[in-house]
């Protein structure tokens, strides 16, 4: 349409305003409590559900009596699988078709503790949880398989497509001048995003809308589409602020389905917020691990070959992969390497995303053994790492597209003094405590789905933004801003941004760190697009103030538009929309490829995962890269281990907001401190139950937990890695952090823990 | 437990007259009945500090408080800290400058937690601010940055 030159900002991270350290935008909202997150809604007429879960984890219902509860004040309904309307199977997220049988939200046959069996709806709160404890549940109960190690629980089952292998892993072990061989653990462990899960559903005729945390909007709407049987469209999800989610708040959940099912049943508002404790069952966290490695190396430190078998806990009826091969296959170079990995079943929920699922327990497994073969050959723990640095992914035998690590090792060795370390275990010292410091990296891939955005330039000059994507605290409503003002060349003040709603553009899941890089992507080019509309309307419109001076080279700077010709201070955005009648200019733009231009595979990409490319697509294996060094003191006397400081250096790329990037890296750190210290959950085999399911019980590191944390970004714009150059951060910072504390455990002590987290019992 | 009783809250500097029943919290008083959601719902249990609000200047959670127990008080939420479209409250300054929160959820209570905490006096050392402020989690890792605010904060407020 027109001829104009537009200049793409691929800089370093303090180019531009994409780049600056713009203070969040959603900021103000949030601390003044305006913020309205999803369950802050209240519907004419809404009334409240209490779930009822089961108490034993193996068995069957017998009998529901809800007499006494159908009695009590306020009570609208009891609902339990006899009287739930039926509703159909949906598709799961990854766009596999379901089976033709009705999806039963509530459970008859018991496979884990804190099934969700019946529910309480009742005009409030307190009288539907009165209520509720009324509700008197008979079993049938059997034995229970509690944990992987229940010996009955057996060696499960092999996921093949985890399997990776190349040379000949156990003849070159079976060679190898130095073997060492261990068992690494990670128990239980869960989100808990301080906003607790819930949603208010409400139905109008056939259309459903949903007041839900979500960090998939156009997932999750699919699939309530699909249980009611309604047209996608039928459905309206609302999700404007989550109070965290960390990969729990991604996918339909079967208490949306009953608070929706007792939404049409009531033909009410039906709120529906789950307890605190209910959160450790109601979905899953990541389950539990345990990985042998066995590592062969010359004496000089220089590895042969990997042998790696993983293990995770997964539900009676369900497979969920926690990846445990994703680290210890790409980290180090090695001619030789197996990594096999087995699900075994036992009775609990069925595990799910937590913050770098895969990549956190496969990189606690091979940066301890890399530490602990580092001393079995005498060398320094980051000169092992830099001995046996993989120059290009080993795995996919492709060239990274980029690897800061080095630049890290280097950046946060310097940083942190680690020169200063005494190389033998428990020979630094203050007193009563004994110092150890401790390194080990991280990683996380790149994923890549396309994304979509509405950018509109309105008559006062002002620009609006608009996604279904979600904002969890990773800094979308900021970084869009930022991302939509330098494409078109206005003061970032001016635009506003939109997200949490399904009426809007559409957005792929918020997960796997692929959203900050797909969005900016899209909203750039909706943003130029839009921009490039602008600028014809003012070469060719006859009321075009630009049009006389036959200029092509317009440029829009701070709102204003100008030509080279024009020695003035330009005309603003406003004028020019005045001037030529226009009330909007609006460019709606997706960044799918051309052939999948349509309306199936739009679909399809926005509501399954199916079109999410691999770290490995293409000619370059794309990651993010992080070194963590830790100093921890422990108590000589006590075993009690506290974290003195950390200096970890990352490469996520170019940073489209250094000051938010910086927060979302010590938010993933100290989660990784909470594992490596605190975060178990604790099952008791006789009932398969989460003993420790509340916020008093399973620890999460508090402020007085955590020192000071230095981070150092040491990335490069990628621009094989995304449009503007950025690669993974949300998931990133965890990963490495357990390993680096138990590596410096281990300096300032002497004793080895594999088994997180490292708690004084195991020192002492 | 059914019956509604007539109690009178000071919410803000507003008096306020609320038909609840008396087993309801002061949370839920507060979230549901006079929908200032500012106050937030994390556990329920007293564990989180996510609901803190202050009672008679005191910071005090909100989800272990019966409406009744606050009944004649002058109750402080996030939504009276500081006068809407005004200027924003010295911690609230200094939490956005710091980037001292990120889901926005626990902050709030971190915010109200922060007021009482310098007004007590627990804000001279960072080590200070970190045990004093221990009663509010927050799982998006804000931590070093709810520190610096504070200590910005008591600066400006001292």
């Amino acid at each position: 349409m027109t001829i104009v030159d537009t200049k793409i900002k691929h800089g370093d991270a303090s180019d531009g305003i994409l780049g600056g350290r713009l203070s969040r935008i959603d900021g103000p909202a949030k601390i003044t409590g305006s913020a309205d997150y999803a369950m802050e809604h209240f519907p004419e007429g809404m009334v409240h559900a209490v779930i009822i879960d089961s108490t034993i984890a193996s068995g069957r219902v017998l009998a529901i009596d809800a007499a006494a509860a159908e009695a009590y004040p306020g009570v609208l309904l009891v609902l339990t699988p006899d009287n739930a309307i039926a509703i159909k199977t949906a598709t799961d997220w990854t766009g596999a078709p379901p089976p033709a049988v009705p999806f039963e939200p509530f459970a008859r046959e018991i496979t884990f503790n804190g099934q969700h069996i019946a529910a309480v709806i009742a005009e409030t709160f307190e009288q539907a949880t009165a209520a509720a404890a009324l509700v008197k549940v008979t079993y049938d109960k059997t034995v229970p398989i509690s944990t992987f190690d229940d010996p009955r629980a057996g060696e499960g089952y092999p996921i093949d497509m985890m399997t990776k292998e190349w040379g000949d892993a156990e003849a070159a072990l079976a060679t190898s001048p130095v073997r060492i061989k261990q068992e690494y653990r990670t128990p239980r462990e869960y989100n808990v995003p301080i906003e607790p899960h819930g949603l208010i559903a409400q139905w109008t005729g056939d259309m459903l809308t949903l007041w839900e945390p979500s960090q998939w909007i156009d997932g999750m709407s699919r699939t309530y589409a699909e249980w009611f049987d309604i047209p996608f469209e039928n459905v309206r999800m609302l999700s404007p602020y989550i109070g965290g989610g960390f990969g729990s708040k991604a996918l339909p959940t079967r208490y949306g389905a009953v608070a929706a099912i007792a939404a049409k049943m009531l033909d009410r508002p039906v709120k529906l917020a789950i307890t605190r404790p209910q959160t450790f069952t109601a979905f899953g966290g990541r389950p539990a691990t345990r990985q042998t490695i066995a590592l062969g190396a010359t004496r000089e430190g220089k590895l042969l070959s990997i042998l790696h078998r993983g293990d995770n806990e997964t539900s009676m009826n369900d497979v969920a992969v926690e990846p445990l091969g994703s680290v210890i296959s790409i980290m180090y170079a090695t001619p030789n390497f197996s990594s096999r990995q087995n699900l075994v079943p036992v009775n609990t929920v069925k595990p799910g995303a937590l913050r770098a699922p895969g990549e956190n327990p496969s990189a606690f497994g091979i940066e301890c053994a890399i530490d602990e073969l580092a001393y079995e050959v005498g060398i320094d723990p980051l000169d092992i790492r830099l001995l046996n640095y993989a120059e290009e992914d080993p795995s996919a035998n492709k060239p990274w597209s980029t690897r800061r690590l080095r630049e890290a090792y280097a950046a946060g060795a310097d940083a942190f003094g680690w020169a200063k370390r005494n190389p033998r275990p428990r020979s630094m010292r203050d007193g009563k405590q004994l110092i150890g410091y401790g390194v080990a990296a991280g990683t996380y891939p790149v994923r890549r789905t396309p994304g979509e955005a509405m950018v509109r330039i309105l008559s006062n000059g002002t620009i609006e933004v608009a996604s279904s994507g979600i904002d969890m605290g990773q800094g979308t409503y900021t970084i869009l801003a930022q991302t939509a003002a330098e494409a078109i060349g206005v003061p970032v003040e001016t635009v506003m941004v939109k997200l949490g709603d399904s009426s809007l553009p559409r957005a792929p899941v918020a997960g796997g760190s692929q959203l900050a890089n797909l969005m900016t992507g899209a909203v750039h080019k909706a943003a130029l697009a839009a921009r490039d509309e602008l600028i014809g309307i003012a070469i060719n419109h006859p009321n075009s103030p630009f049009r006389d001076l036959q200029a092509n080279t317009l440029t829009i700077e701070a709102g204003r538009i100008s030509s080279p010709r024009d020695t003035g201070a330009g005309i603003g955005i406003a004028e020019v929309m005045r001037r030529t009648g226009r009330d909007r200019i609006e460019a709606l733009r997706n960044t799918l490829p051309e052939e999948h231009q349509n309306a199936k595979d739009h679909f399809r990409n926005f509501t399954t995962i199916a079109t999410m490319k691999s770290p490995t697509e293409g000619d370059y294996s794309l990651h993010s890269w992080c070194v963590h060094f830790v100093e921890v003191r422990v108590d000589v006397d006590f075993g009690t281990v506290r974290v003195a400081r950390m200096v970890s250096a990352l490469d996520s790329g170019r940073l489209y907001n250094p000051k938010l990037a910086e927060s979302q890296w010590k938010g993933g750190i100290i989660m990784g401190i909470g594992q490596a210290l605190l975060e178990e959950g604790l099952v008791d085999d006789r009932y398969g139950r989460v003993m420790n399911n509340n916020l008093g019980d399973y620890l999460v590191p508090t402020n007085a937990d955590i020192p000071d944390l230095k981070v150092i970004s040491v990335g490069i714009p990628d621009t094989h890695a995304s449009v503007l150059g950025g690669k993974a951060v949300g998931e990133l910072a965890i990963v490495g952090v357990a390993p680096a504390i138990a590596n410096a455990v281990y300096h300032a002590t002497g004793v080895r823990v594999r088994n997180l987290p490292i708690t004084l019992e195991k020192l002492i | 437990m059914t019956n509604r009783t007539t109690i009178h809250l000071e919410i803000n500097g507003q008096n306020q007259a609320l038909e609840v029943e008396p087993r309801v919290t002061l949370l839920d008083a507060l979230r549901d009945h006079l929908q200032l959601t500012g106050t937030k719902k994390g556990c329920d249990q007293g564990q989180c500090g996510a609901c803190t609000v202050h009672v008679d200047g005191e910071r005090v959670l909100a989800c272990l408080t019966l409406a009744a127990q606050a009944e004649g008080r002058k109750i402080t939420t996030v939504e009276g800290l500081s006068e809407p479209g005004g200027e924003l409250h010295p911690v609230q300054a200094a939490f956005l400058d710091h980037d001292a929160f990120q889901c926005g959820y626990c902050t709030p209570g971190q915010i109200m937690s922060a007021v009482a905490c310098i007004r007590e006096g627990h804000a001279g050392s960072d080590d200070d601010i970190r045990e004093y402020m221990s009663g509010n989690l927050c799982r998006c890792g804000a931590y070093p940055h709810i520190v610096e605010a504070i200590r910005e904060a008591a600066k400006v407020m001292s």
